[in-house]
């Protein structure tokens, strides 16, 4: 089984903050989202999917 | 800012790459001093949305300048990127809200892409409008 090579983008993957509660305590779950400028990510506090703005 | 680049041999598709950007001293603009006719553009081009998203494409910082002459309104804004599919749709709102205001009988829209448009440019409350709608900034 091999994953989409683009998961690994070395593209800024850092926490970001979780527009719903705050939390910090996320992950970049992929680097493409429903647009140019946004990636996919997850909130670990509040178990919410988010996108980031770029 | 999101280029495709290939990935290494370019066996495999391509990933978006996001480049920080820099936002020129007088970047974003939202016509604050702006007086007259020209405020009262402003506070029109307020009202027009991102197609995407809930927030005025004021606070996104894609207006760049507006100014009025007599009855004539010339707006120069910029799109988050060259190939905005939204593209003539945005035009078309400025276009018609320049053109809400008394004075003006017929409103241009420019479209510039210098500077180049970055993230930077999103003013506070239009990074509250995103969070709002669950994007993080």
């Amino acid at each position: 089984m091999t994953t989409d090579p683009s998961t690994t983008t070395t593209a800024d993957d850092a926490a970001v903050q979780c527009p719903y509660c705050g939390s910090t305590d996320t992950k970049r779950e992929h680097p493409k989202g429903p647009s140019l400028c946004r990636s996919m990510h997850f909130c670990t506090d509040c178990q919410q999917p988010f996108e980031r703005f770029h | 800012m999101t280029t495709n680049a290939p990935l290494d041999g370019g066996k495999a598709c391509g990933y978006t790459n996001y480049e920080e950007g820099t936002v020129p001293d007088e970047y974003p603009k939202t016509g604050v001093d702006a007086t007259g006719t020209e405020a009262e553009v402003w506070e029109a081009l307020r009202e027009v949305q991102d197609p995407e998203m809930p927030v005025s494409i004021v606070d996104l910082g894609l207006i760049y300048d507006v100014s009025v002459d007599d009855d004539h309104c010339t707006v120069e804004m910029t799109l988050t990127y060259t190939g905005c599919p939204a593209r003539d749709m945005i035009l078309n709102d400025v276009k018609c809200a320049a053109e809400t205001a008394h004075a003006v009988q017929e409103a241009d829209v420019r479209l510039q892409f210098s500077p180049k448009w970055t993230v930077d440019m999103v003013t506070e409350a239009g990074r509250d409008d995103l969070r709002e709608f669950g994007l993080s900034v």
